[in-house]
């Protein structure tokens, strides 16, 4: 919202957690006062997975389940909505002290509110799964407000249908924005705007454009009316004729001569600002998507993006370079040819103006019912595209399982299936074009009919030729006509694609900087987790009221099964998340009060899934410090032990990686990404399995230079080997997402607990291979002991 | 090897399947399901369909809350009839989708499916994004998946009425 906006209304919006003023009404009419109500939320089923409206609360005294029905008035167009009608039917009410706890239990479409009664489940009620968020709110809520009186939530405001998001203004129920910033209504506009910069140049070529339409409308004039009328007539001598002849021949040639010159000149202009307009479109996107948090590109319903984004702006190049130009053109000629139309002969232009509407609607008709074949075609084409693909990324597992026969075969069936509905559409295609031709010709037949008439006549001026080129002009109207009734189709896929594109231009990120973000310039690296709780989906919890420490330079170590959570809360550290309850501090500042480019800056990840960019080896480990030199370069790479296998490559640290580039092993990937790391000199380490594919030597090599290079640095480590985690100072065992162990290694084995068991089954397993004294390879040598005892 | 880390052994990795012998079930008090198995007896039992779509009475996973498995049903057939309404209502309670009666209407707009069906005597509007990414085809129908997360299903797409199919076929493949 911009500042200084005039404040939304209704001036205040409702709070999500409380009741709306008319369920408090319907429900006091029935006896109950929600007074003293702690807590409140809608749900949509009733307790045989019905479809009914109904609320859930709670006081201090009970539990309530008010359900019956809510009916929203549509209001008028720009009208606050009129308050909805409610009638509750039953109420069921259930003392707190009779619940030990509730939780939202979620189905495959619905979820179940349940609570438990004496260690025995009691089911409440169904609601639909898009509302599990608020059931498990309220769930938590009771919970925390029957054990500490609390319900340890923040209210949330309703900015959901009714109100616009941005100004708060009414809108209809449906829309989720008000008509100002309703971005459906404003594609063309927001689309036009980018045409803005370029305006002198888009006046010249539609200037051009309406020349050029009427000098098409010039020439059947020439070279129909004049030829019969002044040179075929008859009448005048041989050479008078010869010599009309030749001026029409050479007027003829001139116009079209000056046609071709205005359609070059049009071409060239428009050649030269179209790119430069998806060159701004393309910026505009990629900017965006720069600035998006990491959810968005992970969420399930984005669709595979960067196709899409290709796709959008193809279409909409297309549109403007090939669809308006004829649409002007065409328009133009609409215009011109029925002008020369009436002023030829306004009864013929009637005649024939009658008739058009038929010859429109067919095409209409015919492009509706060619648009599902259209589509079943495009479907199978892109389907048959996806298993091309498919099978090259996936050749070498093709080749392991030896299926080219069975692959073969599938890509066959769906060639089959694409063959199959391209033969039906040219079928339907050629079978209904000829059709609609006829229509044309008796089109073109009843005019003749009618003017052969009045030229017999001789009614109104009409001669031979003004008949001959007014048929000529009929059908000149056929190929416009034809156009403008697929145009609204092209419109609409362009504008979709817009809308698309300004789908990302507009998404808000979820991670945003506070206005007042705090700078922090050099830091000391202490990392402090509270009570952190996150979930990727609601009520599937990922991290559950976790908290660790990690003081300044030292080095944590977190082992856990795997999915265990850890990986999360490497991202949760570095913010590419928002933790839902419960915080993360560095130096005591939590991260979301933190300027992200600083708190970035200053946080080193190296993550489990490595990503290489294309481009030189060098390039890949200068990208955090552009301007390193070959030395820094170096170093980093010798740190990581990435050195001596780049030397090793013909085209040492120029060597192309990355999509298309040459294959590195799992481990130098995760050296040169480790190198990426430690050229950027973070305050804090996050090593996210960093080392996972490398044999041990070389990552006891990593881990010395790291060694050297992490004094005075805070390492979290991440790793399934314990031998990985050896000079940690602390140790975090982390199961479904809770510490469940915490200490000094010493102090987790004496534990006898969950450490200890996976310290066994490594030594074991090294025992078992035949390495017999295993508790020199785990345990921190005596020196690194004394230092903990410091 | 010591038995401290013998978590997986011959044992643990054999499929414990479940038939008539060595399963019984039972509803609780409160509606859920509870069952006796290979003689011990749990309060509450939690049926996971392994095949949802295409075999919805195969391959049914027993757990119990805490999602430990306990067993797997092959085909829930050989039960009693008795037994199989048993399982039958706990999976139709956990697998339950509302079924759309009839599609009255359906508008694209810019890559949205907007939705107006019937359920029952319930109208209902929902929202598709990218509709052949959120569309589960099963047997003779379809489940529709909106961006909720919520389904809904049409059991036989040929059952369903002439003027909803047309509303619908357009869209499909
Ligand atoms: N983007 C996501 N959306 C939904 N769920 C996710 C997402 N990323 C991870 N999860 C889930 O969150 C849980 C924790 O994942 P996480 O990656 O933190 O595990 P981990 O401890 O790092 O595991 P590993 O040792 O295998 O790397 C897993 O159950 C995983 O399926
Ligand atoms: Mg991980």
């Amino acid at each position: 919202m911009k500042k200084g906006f005039p404040p939304p209304f209704p001036p205040e919006r409702e709070n999500k957690n409380k009741l709306p003023p008319w369920v408090i009404r319907a429900l006091e009419e029935k006896g109950l006062s929600a007074e003293g109500l702690v807590f409140a939320c809608f749900c949509d089923m009733d307790n045989v997975a019905l479809y009914k409206d109904s609320w859930l609360f709670f006081d201090n005294k009970g539990l309530y389940i008010a359900s019956g029905t809510q009916e929203t008035v549509k209001p008028k167009r720009g009208h606050v909505p009129p308050e909805p009608k409610v009638t509750i039917e039953k109420i069921q009410s259930i003392p707190v002290g009779d619940i030990d706890s509730l939780t939202a239990e979620r189905y495959t479409s619905t979820g179940r509110l349940v609570m438990s009664e004496n260690g025995e489940d009691v089911p409440l009620t169904y609601f639909s799964l898009g509302k599990i968020g608020d059931l498990d709110e309220f769930a938590r809520a009771f919970n925390s407000y029957k054990e500490t009186g609390e319900t340890g939530i923040t209210p949330r405001m309703d900015d959901g249908p009714g109100k616009c998001k941005k100004c708060g203004a009414p809108c209809p129920p449906d829309k989720d924005f008000c008509r100002e910033h309703d971005k459906n209504k404003g594609t063309a506009v927001r689309l036009l705007k980018f045409f803005g910069t370029h305006s002198i140049q888009i006046a010249i070529i539609l200037a051009l454009m309406v020349m050029n339409a009427a000098a098409q409308v010039f020439v059947p004039q020439l070279s129909t009316r004049s030829l019969y009328d002044n040179v075929l007539s008859g009448g005048s001598p041989l050479e008078q004729s010869i010599k009309a002849l030749g001026v029409l021949v050479l007027s003829v040639v001139g116009l079209r001569v000056l046609k071709t010159v205005i359609t070059i000149i049009q071409d060239y202009m428009s050649a030269s600002i179209m790119p430069r307009i998806m060159y701004d479109i393309k910026v505009r996107i990629f900017e965006a998507m720069q600035r998006l948090s990491v959810g968005f590109y992970s969420s399930k319903q984005t669709g595979s993006l960067m196709d899409r984004v290709t796709r959008d702006a193809n279409n909409i190049y297309w549109f403007f370079t090939d669809g308006v130009p004829r649409l002007i053109i065409d328009g133009a000629m609409i215009i011109g040819i029925l002008i020369v139309m009436f002023t030829m002969s306004w009864k013929l232009s009637l005649i024939a103006l009658i008739t058009t509407p038929i010859l429109f609607l067919t095409l209409v008709l015919g492009d509706r019912l060619f648009r599902r074949m259209h589509h079943r075609v495009w479907v199978m084409r892109s389907r048959a595209r996806s298993l091309v693909s498919d099978n090259i990324n996936g050749q070498r597992v093709i080749k392991a399982f030896a299926k080219e026969n069975d692959e073969y075969g599938h890509f066959e069936k769906e060639s089959d299936a694409v063959r199959d509905a391209e033969v039906r559409l040219g079928v339907a295609e050629a079978t209904l074009f000829p059709i609609l031709d006829i229509f044309v010709l008796l089109l073109t037949t009843v005019v003749l009919a009618f003017g052969g008439v009045m030229v017999a006549k001789s009614e109104g001026n009409m001669t031979t030729g003004t008949l001959l080129s007014f048929i000529v002009y009929v059908n000149m109207l056929k190929e416009p006509f034809g156009f403008l009734s697929w145009i609204s189709n092209w419109w609409s896929r362009c504008s979709d694609s817009a809308q698309r594109v300004f789908e990302i231009a507009d998404a808000m990120p979820d991670i945003t900087e506070k206005e007042d973000a705090v700078g922090l310039e050099n830091i000391r690296g202490e990392v402090e987790i509270n009570e952190l709780e996150f979930e990727y989906e609601p009520a599937r919890p990922v991290i559950n009221k976790l908290s660790l420490h990690a003081p300044a330079g030292t080095m944590l170590g977190i082992v856990g099964k795997t999915g265990a959570g850890k990986t999360t809360i490497a991202n949760l550290i570095a913010r590419l998340y928002d933790a839902k309850e419960g915080s993360v501090k560095i130096d005591g500042i939590d991260v979301r009060d933190l300027k992200l480019a600083d708190l970035r800056r200053n946080i080193g990840l190296v993550s489990q899934d490595i990503y290489l960019f294309i481009g030189s080896i060098a390039d890949n480990i200068r990208y955090a410090k552009p301007d390193a030199t070959m030395d820094e370069v170096i170093a980093a790479a010798k740190a990581a032990c990435a050195h001596d296998f780049i030397m090793k490559l013909p085209d040492g640290y120029e060597t192309r990686v990355g999509a298309g580039g040459q294959s590195l092993s799992g481990g130098e990937k995760q050296r040169v990404s480790i190198a990426r790391t430690i050229i950027q000199n973070p305050k804090i380490l996050i090593l996210d399995e960093a080392t996972a594919a490398m044999d041990t030597e070389t990552e006891r090599n990593i881990q010395a230079s790291l060694g050297l290079l992490t004094q005075g640095r805070t390492t979290i480590a991440i790793a399934h080997r314990l031998s990985t985690l050896r000079d940690s100072d602390y140790l975090a065992v982390i199961d479904e997402g809770k510490i469940v162990e915490y200490g000094t290694y010493q102090e987790l084995i004496k534990l006898k607990g969950e450490f200890y068991r996976l310290y066994k089954i490594q030594a074991e397993a090294l025992k078992t291979i035949g390495i017999g004294d295993t508790e020199g390879v785990f345990a921190p040598d005596e020196t690194e002991e004394e230092k903990h005892d410091d | 090897m010591t038995d401290a880390i013998q978590t997986i052994s011959p044992e643990t990795l054999k499929t414990e399947y479940l038939s008539a012998e060595n399963c019984e079930f039972f509803a609780s008090a409160h509606g859920f399901l509870g069952s006796k198995i290979k003689g011990k007896e749990y309060k509450r039992v939690i049926l996971t369909r392994a095949l949802p779509l295409t075999e919805p009475d195969k391959y049914i996973c027993i757990t119990d809350v805490e999602k430990t498995e306990l067993g797997i049903i092959e085909d829930t057939s050989v039960f009693s009839p008795e037994q199989k309404k048993l399982i039958d209502d706990e999976l139709s309670r956990r697998y339950f989708c509302p079924v759309i009666t009839e599609i009255k209407s359906i508008k694209e707009k810019f890559g949205n499916f907007y939705f107006d069906v019937m359920i029952g005597d319930f109208k209902k509007n929902f929202t598709v994004k990218n509709l052949n990414k959120n569309i589960r085809y099963h047997g003779e129908g379809f489940d529709l998946i909106d961006v909720d997360g919520n389904r809904y299903r049409i059991p036989d797409f040929k059952a369903i009425s002439p003027k909803s199919r047309r509303n619908l076929e357009p869209y499909l493949y």
